[in-house]
């Protein structure tokens, strides 16, 4: 892609200062944060995946830096600047560049470097009315833009988590079940295994610790050093023997553990299955848990009053559709998540996309946790679907 | 694109030997006019032939760029360096020689380790207790991403590694590794050991001809005939 014409240049700033505009009337900031961020944070906090997609490079001084692949972080780097000790409620917009390597090349409708518009709110106690805030302003935006066809897609992962904490379980298989939520089919594969032979992982540890294995994290931490020095196994690789014990200690329980019930992996599967219409969804939630004989009456009480705040700005509910199994692949996102979606010979093609992201600050160094949410507006692809072009 | 057909060989150690070996045998000995210390070589009885003399990583690179015809490399530089192989060029033979494992490696004193799935479990954990991902140390990024990405590992982070890969545990330098080994027994001199699955690629030196060799008919028969005589 040699570049954009002025036209398509002119074309898409004018969008962009049209959802900016409205952005700032709704009482968000404009900020400008850098283009160039330290590559650790991407990193380090996001894993392989996002950085095979980030270019990061290294600077004549030997700094390790990176081009941003979204404007989220950077806006979270810019709050803990601008705003160390916190104040309340912070609403932010901004306009600019991202960057991300197309691993099966890029185009115009999977560019490497493309323009992203987006806002986000920092510090709202209120979860619902923040959630509401931003999907009812993204909404606004791409309409404001002149998209009028496209389909809004819901999900929350902070219900699905709740439905873990609900379920009786170790603590180490819920872990393992929330880490594995992004991949269906090896979540699956986990669930049945619990539910069938939890302890049919457990590899060479049991022949390693011998008679050792089963005891206590202190016995077993004594039996490791002993065999680790007998074999002339040095320690290598970062972990210490109390956290390789722990380990081989969590897998002797998982053999001795009853499987996990075959209703509760059954309720953990139909949890997923909910699609539909929000109130729809909300009416098999309940039921499934009821059924469940678990109290998740708080969450949900939260959910239902998510889609009257939303329902009040003006969001057709009805259209939207929520999916439970719904998550971003991006593993930031901790609660509530939307996507705007327009339908295209190929499929449906994301325009934007958003949600809670609880744990980021403290993950980038916050001293507090910030509650956040926010949302991103691919333009490009606005500005297509705005002119029918895919 | 006219012109001779471009053979790229290895220009260094057994990989070198191997393949001078297989031609003479084939009947088509390799020779280096002239300067032994030359980068081009001719082949005996197919005057359209240019042999190049290249580092096996580079071979790779040409047959993606489609700036050689045939070349004999390692199939894990080939995998590595060209993700979508299909697209710029097919193996044609295997050759029997050059045979290595690219494979997962972790500290030996991880005893609670067996699987990729086990790997996958401790990142999680380490990534809590420690400042950082998990790092694997390697030179094989595409292999190591494609693999790990397969097997649902997510949690780690890539360190190159352009020499000694196998020490980079010891050295602190990182947690687990992604390397080549004939015989494992470096790997085990380091106290590593290979995951029961981490089995990413059997390797072997192979040889691959480019797609572009086809427009031309001439090179295409040229190509026919090296085939068909390391073929018998």
């Amino acid at each position: 892609m040699p570049g954009k014409t002025a036209d398509l240049r002119a074309a898409l700033d004018a969008q962009a200062r049209t959802i900016i505009d409205l952005f700032a009337g709704a009482g968000y900031g404009f900020i400008d944060p850098d283009i160039l961020q330290p590559a650790d944070i991407f990193l380090d906090r996001s894993g392989e995946d996002i950085r095979s997609r980030t270019y990061v490079f290294t600077d004549p001084a030997g700094a390790e830096l990176a081009l941003r692949p979204d404007l989220t972080v950077p806006a979270c780097r810019y709050y803990l600047e601008h705003e160390p000790a916190g104040r309340g409620e912070v609403r932010y917009c901004y306009s600019g560049p991202a960057f991300r390597f197309q691993p099966d090349g890029h185009d115009e409708l999977r560019p490497r470097e493309f323009d992203q518009v987006g806002l986000e709110l920092f510090g709202s106690a209120d979860a619902e009315t923040a959630e509401a805030e931003i999907i009812a302003l993204t909404i606004d935006a791409v309409r404001a833009a002149g998209l009028s066809e496209f389909k809004v897609k819901l999900g929350d992962l902070g219900l699905f988590n709740k439905l873990l904490d609900g379920i009786d379980m170790p603590a180490r298989w819920r872990q393992r079940l929330k880490h594995h939520f992004w991949r269906p089919q090896t979540f699956h594969e986990t669930l049945v295994r619990l539910a069938a032979d939890p302890g049919a992982a457990s590899g060479r540890e049991v022949e390693f610790m011998g008679e050792a294995y089963g005891g206590g994290q202190a016995e077993t931490m004594a039996a490791l050093t002993g065999r680790l020095e007998e074999g002339g196994i040095p320690l290598v690789g970062g972990r210490s023997v109390g956290e390789i014990a722990a380990r081989v200690c969590e897998k002797a329980a998982d053999r001795e553990a009853p499987p996990l019930p075959r209703e509760s992996a059954a309720l953990i599967e139909d949890y997923l299955g909910v699609a539909g219409q929000p109130r729809d969804a909300l009416q098999r939630i309940m039921s499934l848990i009821v059924a469940a004989g678990l109290d998740m009456s708080t969450s949900l009480a939260a959910f239902a009053r998510r889609i009257t705040l939303m329902q009040e700005r003006g969001i057709p509910v009805e259209s939207c559709r929520f999916l439970a199994e719904f998550g971003r692949s991006l593993e930031y996102y901790t609660g509530f998540v939307f996507q705007i979606e327009c339908d295209t010979a190929t499929g449906p093609m994301p325009i934007a996309g958003g949600g809670r992201y609880d744990g980021l600050m403290s993950d980038i160094g916050a001293r507090n946790p910030v509650p956040a949410v926010g949302c991103a507006i691919h333009t490009e692809r606005l500005l297509a679907a705005v002119r029918g072009e895919i | 694109m006219a012109g001779p057909l471009t053979l790229a060989i290895p220009s260094k150690g057994r990989l070198m030997e191997d393949t001078l070996g297989l031609f003479a045998d084939a009947g088509l000995a390799i020779s280096k006019p002239g300067n032994d210390r030359g980068y081009r070589g001719t082949m005996e009885g197919l005057d359209d032939v240019e042999v190049a003399f290249l580092s096996a990583s580079e071979i790779a690179r040409h047959v993606r760029d489609g700036t050689v015809d045939l070349g004999i490399t390692g199939e894990d530089l080939l995998r590595e360096t060209i993700p979508d192989l299909e697209r710029h060029a097919r193996i044609v033979a295997r050759l029997g020689f050059g045979g290595a494992d690219v494979v997962v490696a972790v500290p030996e004193c991880w005893i609670d380790v067996s699987t990729m799935s086990d790997l996958d479990e401790v990142s999680v954990h380490f990534y809590q207790a420690h400042d950082h991902r998990l790092r694997v140390a390697t030179k094989y990024f595409n292999l190591t991403r494609r693999f790990f990405a397969e097997k649902g590992v997510r949690g780690y982070r890539i360190v190159e590694s352009l020499g000694a890969t196998e020490a980079a545990p010891a050295a602190g330098a990182a947690e687990a590794i992604v390397d080549i080994t004939s015989t494992g027994d470096t790997l085990r001199a380091n106290h590593l050991r290979i995951l029961d699955d981490g089995l990413i690629l059997k390797s072997e030196a192979v040889l691959v001809r480019a797609v572009g060799v086809d427009a031309d008919p001439a090179k295409a028969r040229l190509a026919d005939t090296i085939l068909d005589a390391i073929a018998d």
